[in-house]
């Protein structure tokens, strides 16, 4: 409320200059945004940051925790989980959304808003409500998709979760309440150019496939540029989907199957909360290093791109 | 689109590059403290020193939605005793929401609930460890010596550590051979007194009546039913934070090789018995199943809905060569009064009442801990008319029958079973074949907790 | 009218359909079941096709049971997910659409550090946030109270990207620019230019900070001591361990199975669908409203 009367006043000067239109308006604009990001966001990661340099009598310790968790033996294998579960979520992520919402967009509009409906239904399943799902779903004998579990060979709860298949078993699931969300913001995205554009295009007789490729894939490139970037990390700290199938399979999942549950295992079974910020940070580098490469490939920072 | 990054943001990207490196080699040079985890205090045994106590304040308790009808039967029957409710998930099914909150509440110095019920039976391993242990030693002028004194004998085991006693038992989960007595009669078989026949009688089903099942070794607690009972060391505690894991002992490789000839017969499954799987197709064929005193209701009648009148209990079995028949655990709860309580006699009464009372275990699900309840409870059993025999005789029995060799740990063997052994069996490997793999998962877990393996 | 000017093949209609007819199942399959198991009783979910119908009298039952659970509980965590969502929705869209829109459309120093550092603290493991947060909570006295739960949820960064990012590639700053020329105040850009453009980013941030939180079991889980202030999804986890099937020291005569769990499920997913349906009509309405502009 105090942020609209600020903006009166402020707002009311003349002669900016172009590069600087609003003046001093953007400050206000973001203030309240910057003291919940201050408060919840750069606080809580600044203590986590330090927690991951520290030990428990608050010394610092340098890389010391880095080393430490690093040597555990369940590093390697939990990051080793996580790359081969990255290969296959975030290219069946990128190339079935932007798919699935550029023939969403395409075709009539009627059926597409039922279909973007019912894709995103299993999103509304996130959590702890689906363990009952999972628990019959991937059990062949009383699965709804048992056919399709006994086609593969697999007869049993163990087999369906036999090491092997989970980086595909947790890609599915993720695809699965995951993706809906995806489309609804790509189809959006796609519903923003202008149709005039496309019209014309169609005129110079251009395919669908040139047209999607040429100038709808290209203005939306800041959302999925965006979308990779979430996707990577979300992927990296892959926690719930593991979570829920061990549930569902009385623990035929091992709990530090991904760093992130590494890290919550470090914290709230061994009490050792620099470790497990470490694990974190390691993480957050990674997701980092992601992002820098996406930003600065893409302009995802630029502000006048068109 | 710019393919080319900015050269201002090059530039930039390098600068912050080098602070970034020059803050990171500076932090490194910095370091002056170990970066050990906080080294492990094993408790001292020195007299508990209770927090400052207020008479008639307020106490709160945490139960799972099964044990709080009888906080609040309690609460009625003591109207002048203040208590706060909360009910979480008791951590059930391998969750760790205690140990979790209660990390939270050490750091913040308050919020920890003066009673709270845990179905982990481990719970003790963490709760009693520590700077300031979360659990009161309940033996040190909390509850009163006769009371302890009337649990069935091994029941406080998973609580004692260093000589104290860190909660009370709420339910026994001793292991008994449950059949079923129809089946049994209909085939012209006896119920099996040794492993050695029981293992016969499960070679000889396959001929006669392939399908039928004398076992399962796919359940997390396979290791609790049938390498407990073998008195196989997988988890012996020979110290504080000291245990010893040998896997190829004699006592654990006879259970794995008896187990794996069943398994290649297929009269025992690798299924695990709550599977939808296993209810579906294999539930009507189970012929024997060593298992917890809880099967009977939970598992026989409410999940595989078998009829009235077919099930019935048998003593542990004893292998030929040893002079006493042992059995193993799965589960039980505990209660524990927490040691920052600051209404000790209110928490130790309400303890007590929880454990020790035929008003409330007399009538409980699962079979109490405490001597005199538990026959009022059998008692109880009996007036169902489920079982084909009264179980009374064979639980008060096996109850006194738990090895002692195996001992709670912070880490759960169940977990480690189910995802490293379980896996292992399903891949096609034999149990003897994957006891080094198993033997390795302990031991790394062990010692990731800070436990010394030898 | 798109299929008018250029009618396609057969075969490629024929590929739509197929593809989206494909995606259509694997969305909802499991969906069709959920639907389903309520209407059965434990043995037949087991036991029977997974796709068959059992009795409304079998969902009235479950209903029963469910309610049963701990007098009512279910009602209460229903309410106190409404009180921790909507008040987290209200704080989220006044103060990230104007935050989205400030770092899109005007200039000022510390932007592309505001942007970066968004990006950051987007980007760190919850995992990781847990202990500084509870600590925070309880530095300030806030631990306990619904505030530690509200205002954590309205922090929302991917929603001031979505703004963001919506801003920057649809709103261009000559259509601000022209109206600042005609006197505009930044306030009316913002209010009379932005807002009216802005309906679609709305509808998305508020539907996903929404979802976000209404799933989001750990943080009350941490923060709220209290099982009388629980939201669905921590009580949803307590139903579940009260189950004999997760629960082996729960004891006979519990009538949590099944059946239950899965009316419970569908009872905390309905707020999510009907909320859906709400927001993908701003989210049409607004992008046409937009489109019609231009």
């Amino acid at each position: 409320m105090t942020t609209h009367l600020a903006t009166e006043r402020s707002g009311r000067r003349r002669g900016r200059s172009a590069r600087n239109p609003a003046g001093r308006a953007g400050y206000v604009f973001v203030s309240g945004y910057v003291l919940l990001l201050l408060a919840f966001g750069v606080l809580p990661t600044g203590y986590a940051v330090w927690l991951s340099l520290s030990n428990s009598r608050n010394q610092l310790v340098g890389l010391g925790n880095f080393t430490r968790t690093f040597t555990d033996y369940r590093f390697g294998p939990a990051f080793l989980h996580i790359a081969l579960y990255l290969v296959v979520w975030l290219a069946s992520l990128m190339i079935l959304v932007v798919l699935l919402s550029l023939m969403l967009h395409g075709r009539m509009r009627r059926a597409s808003t039922s279909l973007r409906f019912l894709f995103y239904l299993p999103g509304a399943l996130a959590g702890v409500a689906s363990v009952l799902l999972f628990l019959i779903l991937l059990d062949p004998a009383a699965s709804p998709v048992g056919w399709l579990l006994k086609s593969f060979g697999w007869n049993t709860l163990a087999q369906v979760n036999a090491p092997g298949h989970l980086p595909v078993l947790f890609t599915v699931i993720a695809f699965w309440t995951g993706a809906g969300g995806w489309i609804v913001v790509m189809y959006g995205a796609l519903n923003s150019i202008p149709d005039e554009i496309l019209e014309a295009a169609r005129i110079d007789g251009a395919s669908t496939l040139q047209i999607a490729l040429r100038i709808q894939i290209p203005m939306i490139t800041k959302w999925i540029a965006y979308m990779l970037i979430l996707a990577f990390a979300a992927g990296t700290q892959l926690f719930v989907e593991p979570q829920l199938v061990s549930l569902a399979s009385w623990g035929m999942i091992p709990d530090s199957w991904s760093p992130n549950q590494l890290s919550y295992q470090y914290a709230f079974q061994a009490g050792d909360f620099n470790g497990a910020a470490a694990l974190s940070v390691d993480l957050l580098v990674l997701g980092l290093a992601c992002a820098a490469l996406v930003v600065f490939r893409t302009g995802l920072f630029e502000r006048d791109e068109r | 689109m710019n393919d080319d990054v900015p050269v201002s943001s090059r530039r930039q990207l390098r600068r912050t590059a080098v602070a970034v490196l020059g803050a990171v080699s500076l932090l490194v040079l910095a370091a002056c403290g170990s970066a050990d985890p906080a080294p492990t205090t094993a408790s001292s045994p020195d007299a508990f020193k209770p927090v400052t106590q207020k008479e008639g304040s307020e106490i709160t308790v945490w139960a799972d939605a099964t044990r709080v009808p009888g906080v609040q039967a309690y609460q009625k029957a003591h109207p002048n005793v203040k208590i706060k409710i909360v009910t979480y998930s008791g951590d059930a099914n391998g969750a760790n929401d205690l140990q979790t909150k209660v990390q939270l509440f050490d750091r913040a110095g308050s919020g920890w609930p003066d009673v709270a019920f845990s179905a982990n039976v481990n719970d003790a391993s963490w709760a009693s460890q520590g700077k300031s242990p979360y659990a009161a030693p309940v033996n040190q002028g909390v509850v009163s010596q006769s009371t302890l004194k009337g649990f069935a004998d091994g029941a406080l085991n998973p609580c004692a550590f260093n000589g104290n006693t860190y909660c009370l038992r709420n339910d026994l989960a001793q292991n008994v051979l449950w059949y079923n007595k129809s089946l049994m009669e209909k085939f012209g078989y006896s119920v099996p007194t040794t492993w050695e026949e029981y293992q016969a009688l499960g070679e000889k089903v396959t001929k006669e009546h392939p399908g039928y099942l004398v076992g399962t070794a796919g359940d997390a607690w396979s290791p609790e039913v049938y390498f407990w009972a073998s008195q196989c060391p997988a988890s012996t505690a020979t110290g504080a934070k000291k245990v010893k894991v040998d896997l190829q002992d004699a006592k654990c490789t006879r259970m794995a090789k008896l187990l794996d000839t069943l398994i290649a017969k297929g009269s025992v499954s690798k299924d695990t018995v709550f599977s939808a799987g296993f209810i579906k197709n294999q539930a009507s064929k189970v012929l024997m199943l060593p298992g917890p005193s809880w099967f009977g209701q939970v598992l026989f009648n409410s999940t595989f809905k078998t009829p009235k009148g077919q099930i019935a209990a048998a003593s542990p079995l004893k292998f030929e060569g040893d002079a006493k028949n042992y059995t193993g655990n799965v589960g039980g709860g505990l209660w524990f009064v927490s040691s920052h309580s600051k209404n000790l006699k209110a928490s130790s009464d309400l303890v007590t009442w929880m454990t020790t009372s035929d008003a409330y275990q007399g009538t409980a699900g699962t079979y109490p801990a405490y001597k005199k309840a538990a026959v009022t409870w059998l008692a109880n059993q009996k007036k169902t008319g489920y079982f084909a025999e009264d179980v009374g005789p064979v639980f008060k029995e096996s109850a006194e029958l738990i090895w002692p060799g195996w001992s709670a740990t912070q880490y759960s063997q169940e977990a480690i079973y189910s995802s490293t052994v379980v896996p292992a069996l399903n891949s096609g490997k034999t149990l003897t074949d994957t006891l080094d793999t198993w033997q390795t998962a302990i031991t790394n877990k062990a010692k990731s907790l800070g436990y010394t393996v030898n | 009218m798109r299929r008018k000017h250029h009618p396609r093949s057969l075969a490629a209609r024929l590929a739509w359909v197929i593809v989206m007819g494909l995606s259509a199942l694997f969305f909802c399959v499991p969906v069709v079941w959920l639907l389903l198991a309520p209407t059965k009783t434990d043995s037949q979910i087991v036991r029977d096709n997974p796709f068959s119908f059992g009795s409304l009298g079998a969902v009235a039952d479950s209903w029963h049971h469910l309610h049963a659970f701990q007098d009512g509980a279910i009602l209460t965590w229903l309410l106190n997910s409404a009180l921790y969502t909507f008040g987290a929705l209200a704080v989220t869209l006044v103060t990230s659409i104007p935050a989205g829109y400030a770092l899109a459309l005007t200039q000022f120093i510390g932007r592309r550090v505001l942007l970066t550092v968004t990006m950051l603290v987007m980007l760190m493991p919850t995992a990781a946030m847990v202990l500084p947060l509870y600590l925070g909570m309880n530095a300030v006295h806030l631990d306990g109270t619904i505030w530690s739960v509200i205002l954590p949820f309205s922090f929302f960064p991917f929603g001031v990207y979505l703004t963001y990012i919506y801003f920057s590639s649809n709103v261009p700053s000559d259509l601000l620019a022209a109206a600042r020329i005609d006197g505009c105040s930044e306030w009316q850009v913002f209010r009379r230019i932005a807002m009216p453009l802005a309906k679609p980013v709305i509808a998305l941030v508020g539907f996903f900070n929404f979802v976000g939180n209404w799933n989001n079991f750990f943080l009350p889980f941490v923060m709220l001591p209290d099982s009388s202030q629980y939201p669905a999804q921590v009580g949803l986890n307590n139903l579940l361990a009260a189950s004999p099937l997760f629960n082996t020291a729960s004891g006979a005569g519990n009538q949590i199975m099944r059946p239950e769990l899965a009316l419970a499920t569908l009872a905390t997913v309905v707020p999510v669908l009907i909320v859906f349906l709400f927001s993908q009509r701003a989210l049409v309405s607004g992008m046409l409203a937009g489109a019609t502009k231009e």
